[in-house]
């Protein structure tokens, strides 16, 4: 795509998915950071489907400028469609994405609120700066989930406390009750919770984390855990638990897992009652 | 001198190649590459890497960590459960892979109480650079015929037979090249109950399980297999057997991207941290621009890969009405799946060696006496078309040759109608 032809792309889908948001109201959960977006999105996706809330996710990594706005009119690029007998296909094809944005319009002014409201998991990734600031301009999290900052596609920041600072701004996005959900064992990410004005929850391996995990073991078929929440009373709960996956990133998805069944307890009806006032 | 390198050889595809390529005007259906170019989405990917800047440094041993949390999920589609960080390796294509594994499982030092493990058991006939791997590895290559009047399927109990105290790895290519055979469920569960409690760990090579034909599932494609649950079956899904499984993949068949030089091998914590550090010693890293096609390729790339096996099937059965023609001269069974077919040849007068051109006596030719062999220099030769004598992939390869049908339409029927006017014209009288 030419340069101008992606701005106009970029611009009208934009504009589109804040269309689409104002009319239909979802609850917007985003996971953001550089690590492990994909398995926590998932299991946010299937802790919110075990309490029946309807839950959509974005589609692959689809999580950018062009892909964030596509993923809320829950429109792809990359599947081929027939008009007027001419295979449509992929990304720079000027019809294909006349056709795209043909498709946006009708979603963005057609589509009918469900009869209950839907969540929205949504990734959003940075390759630069101010990259968040553009995608804030699309939609607003009343959720956060923030994983990890490292160096991966930083190669146009400075140095990793200048895209902590572009998370930064996706805190203080939130509403005023608006949840932050971060990783106590990312150093940046913890210290941006001393710094937040808004509710937050913490997880990970760090004894100060809300929701901590110990006793991580290895077995032939996964891992088990033990998962450990501070109750602020000064309690601790824990559980076992045992995942068919390896690696410590299904490790942290289980936890942020746990904080979204704890924390959206209630039915998806009365949850979007209590939203609306 | 040269102790450990001086009994390796080039490999026959690639000296069939090598002749083939200062002969004018000829087919070649001998080197295993697609005819298809790479898809665009994944060459756009490479160039805005190589734009940003990002590909010019070393990335990390095991890989771009973006790269390996895509194989990750891609595995994860499929029932394989991998962590990335730990246990899964960008690698330059499979058989670097397989080399490093090799490697790291080959015993190189006898002690008093035990002998070393240093023999790899490795199917007849199969991959062709098998052999050498295991030899540049320090090993010892044993082979284990499969049986060609089954479909080429595996002789469990001639498997049995070659397991000794020795055998440190069985390496399965699935689907087999050069047969297009894919070996059930049941025989690979058997292998791995053969080896399971002697630590003897099983290379699985499954560069061409995207490519399975339509008549072994109806007309389901590789996605609707997928979510049916008939898809392929890896001995890598069954997590109790993570220690002794070493899974690899390449990018180059499915993606047709051969040149870039780009695939992964997965395993148990355990076996990745030993086999990295040899992946280390060898290539530092896998080639970092097409780290970041791969990633591309493994995102966006599956209708690609499905239109490909769709054109593989067409020509399939192309190449095999062909040799429907030719039922005095060849026989064959019909690959299931790959891009290859593996005739035997029923019908051929040997040529004298004087007979043979001066040019094509500048190869290796092998320490036996070898049919296809002969048979193939004498086609390149004279009718100008290249096929891999089977001897190349072990000894029951012997008397038939490897075509492949990844070339186009265009090359498949020039080179049969070249090969009929061989034996038309009795040239090889």
């Amino acid at each position: 795509m030419t340069t101008i032809f992606k701005q106009i792309i970029q611009f009208f889908l934009k504009w589109f998915a804040k269309v689409y948001l104002w009319r239909i109201k979802p609850h917007i959960i985003v996971i953001a950071g550089t690590t492990g977006r994909h398995w926590i999105k998932e299991t946010v996706r299937d802790a919110l489907k075990e309490k029946n809330f309807p839950v959509r996710v974005n589609k692959k990594n689809f999580n950018a400028e062009i892909g964030l706005p596509l993923s809320i009119l829950d429109l792809a690029s990359g599947e081929p469609r027939k008009l007027n007998s001419v295979e449509l296909r992929g990304e720079g094809r000027f019809w294909r994405w006349l056709d795209i944005l043909w498709q946006a319009a009708k979603r963005a002014f057609r589509s009918k609120p469900p009869v209950l409201k839907e969540f929205l998991v949504l990734e959003m990734a940075i390759d630069r700066p101010e990259g968040i600031s553009y995608l804030l301009s699309i939609v607003k999290p009343q959720t956060l989930i923030l994983t990890t900052i490292t160096m991966i596609y930083a190669e146009n920041f400075e140095n990793l406390d200048e895209i902590a600072l572009e998370y930064k701004k996706l805190i203080k996005a939130l509403p005023w009750n608006g949840l932050a959900i971060l990783n106590f064992d990312d150093e940046r990410v913890k210290n941006l919770a001393e710094s937040s004005d808004k509710r937050v929850i913490s997880y990970g391996f760090s004894k100060e984390a809300d929701f901590q995990v110990k006793n991580v073991r290895k077995v032939s078929d996964g891992q088990k855990l033990e998962i450990s929440v501070n109750q602020r009373s000064n309690q601790r709960q824990s559980a076992s638990i045992k995942l068919n996956r390896f690696g410590n990133h299904h490790v942290y998805a289980a936890l942020v897992k746990e904080i979204i069944k704890e924390s959206f307890k209630i039915s998806a009806p009365d949850f979007f009652r209590q939203i609306r006032g | 001198m040269f102790v450990r390198t001086k009994n390796i050889k080039l490999s026959a595809i690639k000296q069939m190649e090598l002749l083939a390529s200062k002969i004018p005007d000829v087919v070649s259906l001998a080197q295993g590459i697609p005819s298809f170019d790479t898809p665009e989405i994944i060459k756009k990917a490479a160039v805005k890497a190589l734009n940003r800047g990002v590909v010019a440094k070393y990335s990390l041993t095991y890989g771009l960590p973006e790269l390996r949390e895509t194989i990750e999920q891609k595995l994860a589609e499929e029932n394989m459960y991998y962590d990335f960080e730990k246990e899964i390796i960008a690698t330059a294509g499979s058989i670097e892979a397989i080399t490093a594994a090799l490697i790291a499982i080959i015993e190189s030092y006898e002690t008093k109480s035990r002998k070393i493990k240093n023999e790899v058991i490795l199917f007849s006939p199969s991959y062709a650079s098998y052999p050498e791997a295991i030899k540049v590895a320090g090993g010892q290559p044993v082979f284990v015929n499969l049986t060609e009047d089954k479909g080429w399927q595996i002789d469990l109990k001639n498997l049995a037979k070659k397991i000794t105290n020795r055998t440190a790895a069985i390496i399965i290519c699935n689907p087999n090249n050069p047969t297009g055979t894919i070996f059930p469920k049941e025989d690979l569960l058997k292998i791995a109950e053969l080896v399971w409690k002697r630590k003897i760990f099983i290379i699985c090579d499954e560069v061409y399980k995207d490519f399975i034909y339509a008549d072994e599932r109806g007309s389901e494609t590789n996605l609707e297999a997928d979510q049916r649950g008939s898809a392929f079956f890896s001995l890598a899904q069954i997590p109790q057997l993570r220690k002794i499984v070493i899974r690899v993949f390449s990018l180059s068949k499915a993606y047709a991207m051969t040149g870039w030089r780009i695939g992964f091998l997965h395993s148990d914590e355990e076996n990745v941290s030993e086999i990295v550090k040899v992946h280390d010693s060898l290539v530092t890293c896998a080639p970092v621009i097409s780290q970041y096609a791969a990633m591309a390729a493994l995102d966006f790339a599956d209708k690609e890969i499905e239109e490909f096996r769709q054109k593989y099937q067409e020509r399939r059965d192309l190449i095999c009405q062909h040799l429907d023609d030719l039922p005095e001269l060849f026989s064959y069974q019909k690959p299931q799946g790959s891009y290859f077919v593996f005739p035997k040849i029923i019908q051929y007068k040997e040529v004298r060696p004087h007979k043979i051109n001066r040019q094509f006596r500048e190869v290796e030719p092998p320490k036996i006496k070898s049919t296809s062999w002969n048979f193939a220099i004498d086609l390149l030769n004279k009718a100008q078309v290249a096929v891999v004598p089977g001897l190349a992939f072990g000894p029951s390869g012997e008397g038939h040759i490897r075509m492949s049908f990844g070339r186009s339409e265009k090359d498949i029927n020039e080179a049969m109608k070249r090969i009929k006017n061989y034996f038309t014209n009795d040239y090889y009288l």
